[in-house]
């Protein structure tokens, strides 16, 4: 690759091709790898989502004992709507969680004439929502998920992450373009090798986990491509509902009339779907509650029993009725599927995204390709400054100093930081008071606040400096954690092991693990500080002969 | 890699106009190609549409790294736009109901 490119526009240069990729693939990389990092790291622990959960309320009973424990649903879909029509007789929608192996309780949610959306927890016996006291109201795994997908941003974020998703596939394609040996990069890792230690370990993982990326990326966009991609949409249908009805042949949406009717009992509905669908009912959806135009849809639990995750035809069946006067609409058996090849093809995606079939054999294997791919962000952000740490380019003109600092600050925060910010939410978990108001929002405001403090400590402190102090406060955090748990709760792993409880044990042992690989990490950075008191670290401006490597590599 | 950004202006003037044109000629690009395709592939309406639209993402992709390969900016922007214009307007003369 040619070396004396530097003066010439993009993609006129000798390299052709591939050096225009070579450049696209650094800079569309570089502005995209923080945001990417989060987005991966917290999809990564998404996939257990419900494990974190299950370890964030240490009171709620094994998975095993609410599954089998059976509530009264009729009598508490009474109580749910008993609820619901005090709070909002009329609205956009009221929806009903029927107790579960997720949650013991009723869980109604609804929107208030303000178009708010509020929920509540139903005591299944009294029917009176349960008090904050001995319950841990918390946002649970799903923080992660949401983290994962909209940045707790609402649209705004699920466009944010469509964007970078976007940055990602054309950094994945660009990647492999430039990538001359894919095969031989299997085997090639050159340890203590400084830049060429950090190039093979971000081009293994990259290579190793490749077609896993590429489809995890992907797909993510396709579950939201209504969102993301509503051209044709809007070309050959006068509203997105009016498509979704087709699409899913599904009955159509009623408009709202704005004329009061009484809605119907529910408890009858629910009775003739749980009979109709053969199982439980686990979610009763109630669209404009009061109105004329009232429809009342009951759901079957998602995955009923062991082993009925499956990659083609999910779904628990459900089934719609009138909401005035309960005649059917519509029944959608259990694991069947509706629409055509394309419509299968998109649900089957979202599916294999989610990582909602095939139970932990999959969601290990998910973990690990989404650790994979963290790290392949992380070694890739880390590698552009390790490259100009040995010889400066130049890009940014007289800033290039300045800017080098930011991207350095940046990879910190976006790394280590992050990585304290996700522990520090477990830690939030035990340590904030329990019963107190927007319990759940307070655990997910000091995951911000500590991962924009990690920004603010970074650019305080000296690079190394930084990158220890951040890394040493993860590995701990980790590591105490089940102190921390032994000493607010009582338990820790080894009960949790002792009663058979995987999930909660899983986590803290997990925990435990990533502490000592983060320990690691920060004994490495504390012997590169040491090595650096000896020669200072400053960016070596460009007069300076270039290290051989920087011209082997070439790209990058 | 070590065309970058360089001092002259103009260099960095070309430098966002391509980007811009990958990011929103390639999204236009993408957008015609599925409002095309949904007219025009022999599936039942709504499958034609799904079909399209899940294929977007990798026309849209493969935009913006032509965007990157071709030598003159001016040939991006035509290169992504006519395409667009064309591809986008019959399909919506084609279309089989909607705006």
């Amino acid at each position: 690759m040619s070396k004396r490119s530097s003066r010439k526009p993009v993609g006129q240069s000798a390299g052709g091709f591939r050096q225009s990729m070579a450049w696209l693939h650094t800079w569309c990389s570089l502005w995209a790898c923080w945001v990417l990092f989060a987005i991966f790291l917290t999809g990564t622990l998404g996939v257990f989502d419900e494990a974190i959960t299950r370890w964030m309320k240490p009171g709620l009973a094994p998975k095993a004992e609410l599954a089998q424990m059976d509530t009264d649903r009729v009598g508490a879909i009474r109580k749910a709507q008993e609820h619901l029509e005090q709070v909002a007789p009329r609205g956009h929608f009221w929806s009903v969680a029927l107790p579960g192996k997720d949650d013991p309780a009723i869980r109604v949610f609804w929107e208030d004439d303000k178009e708010q959306f509020k929920q509540a927890r139903l005591d299944p016996s009294t029917g009176k929502p349960v008090g904050k006291d001995g319950e841990r109201e918390t946002e649970g795994g799903h923080h992660f998920v949401h983290m994962h997908y909209e940045f707790h941003a609402g649209t705004a974020g699920i466009y944010l992450v469509g964007a970078f998703t976007m940055a990602m596939l054309v950094a994945m394609v660009s990647g492999i373009v430039i990538h001359k040996r894919i095969f031989k990069d299997f085997f090639t890792f050159r340890p203590r090798k400084a830049q060429r230690s950090w190039l093979d370990a971000h081009n293994a993982v990259a290579v190793l986990t490749l077609p896993f990326q590429l489809m995890i990326a992907y797909t993510g966009l396709v579950i939201f491509y209504i969102v993301y991609m509503p051209a044709g949409i809007h070309a050959n249908y006068p509203s997105i509902e009016a498509f979704a009805t087709e699409a899913r042949s599904q009955p159509a949406h009623r408009d709202q009339t704005h004329i009061a009717a009484p809605t119907v009992r529910l408890e009858s509905l629910v009775a003739q779907a749980e009979q109709r669908l053969g199982r439980k009912a686990g979610f009763v959806f109630v669209e404009h509650p009061g109105d004329t135009s009232a429809s009342v849809r009951v759901f079957g639990p998602f995955d009923e029993g062991e082993g009925e995750n499956f990659l083609l035809m999910p779904g628990g069946g459900s089934m719609t009725f009138d909401g005035t006067n309960g005649e059917i609409l519509d029944v959608y058996m259990p694991r069947t599927q509706r629409g055509g090849g394309a419509m299968i093809t998109q649900r089957t995606m979202s599916v294999l995204h989610t990582a909602t079939f095939g139970g932990y054999a999959i969601k290990w294997l998910y973990f690990f390709c989404g650790l994979a791919g963290t790290a392949m962000m992380g070694s890739g952000a880390i590698l552009f400054m390790v490259k100009r740490r040995q010889k400066a380019l130049n890009e940014f003109g007289a800033s290039t100093q300045r800017v080098y600092r930011w991207i350095d600050v940046l990879n910190t925060a976006a790394i280590a930081g992050l990585t304290v910010a996700c522990v520090a939410y477990l830690w939030a978990n035990r340590l904030v008071p329990v019963g107190i108001e927007q319990r759940a929002k307070t655990e997910i405001g000091i995951f911000f606040a500590i991962w924009a403090l990690s920004v603010v400590h970074a650019a305080l402190r000296p690079r190394l400096n930084a990158w220890f102090e951040q890394l040493v406060v993860a590995a701990l955090l980790c590591v105490c954690l089940p102190l921390l748990n032994w000493a607010t709760t009582g338990k820790q792993f080894v009960d949790y092991l002792l009663a058979e409880d995987w999930t909660r044990a899983g986590v803290e042992i997990s925990t435990v693990v990533f502490g000592v690989l983060l320990a690691r990490a920060a004994w490495l950075v504390r012997r590169k500080m040491s090595e650096s008191v000896r020669r200072r670290t400053v960016y070596v401006p460009e007069s300076r002969p270039a290290a051989s490597a920087a011209s082997e590599v070439g790209v990058l | 890699m070590k065309m970058t950004m360089n001092s002259s202006a103009l260099h960095r003037l070309l430098l966002a106009s391509r980007v811009t044109a990958a990011i929103f000629g390639g999204y236009a690009l993408a957008s015609g190609a599925t409002v095309f395709l949904s007219a025009v592939l022999p599936l039942a309406r709504a499958e034609a549409v799904l079909a399209a639209t899940l294929a977007s993402f990798a026309v849209y992709t493969a935009a913006i790294i032509w965007a990157f390969a071709v030598r003159s900016v001016t040939r991006v922007w035509w290169g992504l736009m006519a395409p667009a214009v064309v591809l986008g307007g019959v399909g919506l003369l084609l279309a089989r109901g909607g705006l």
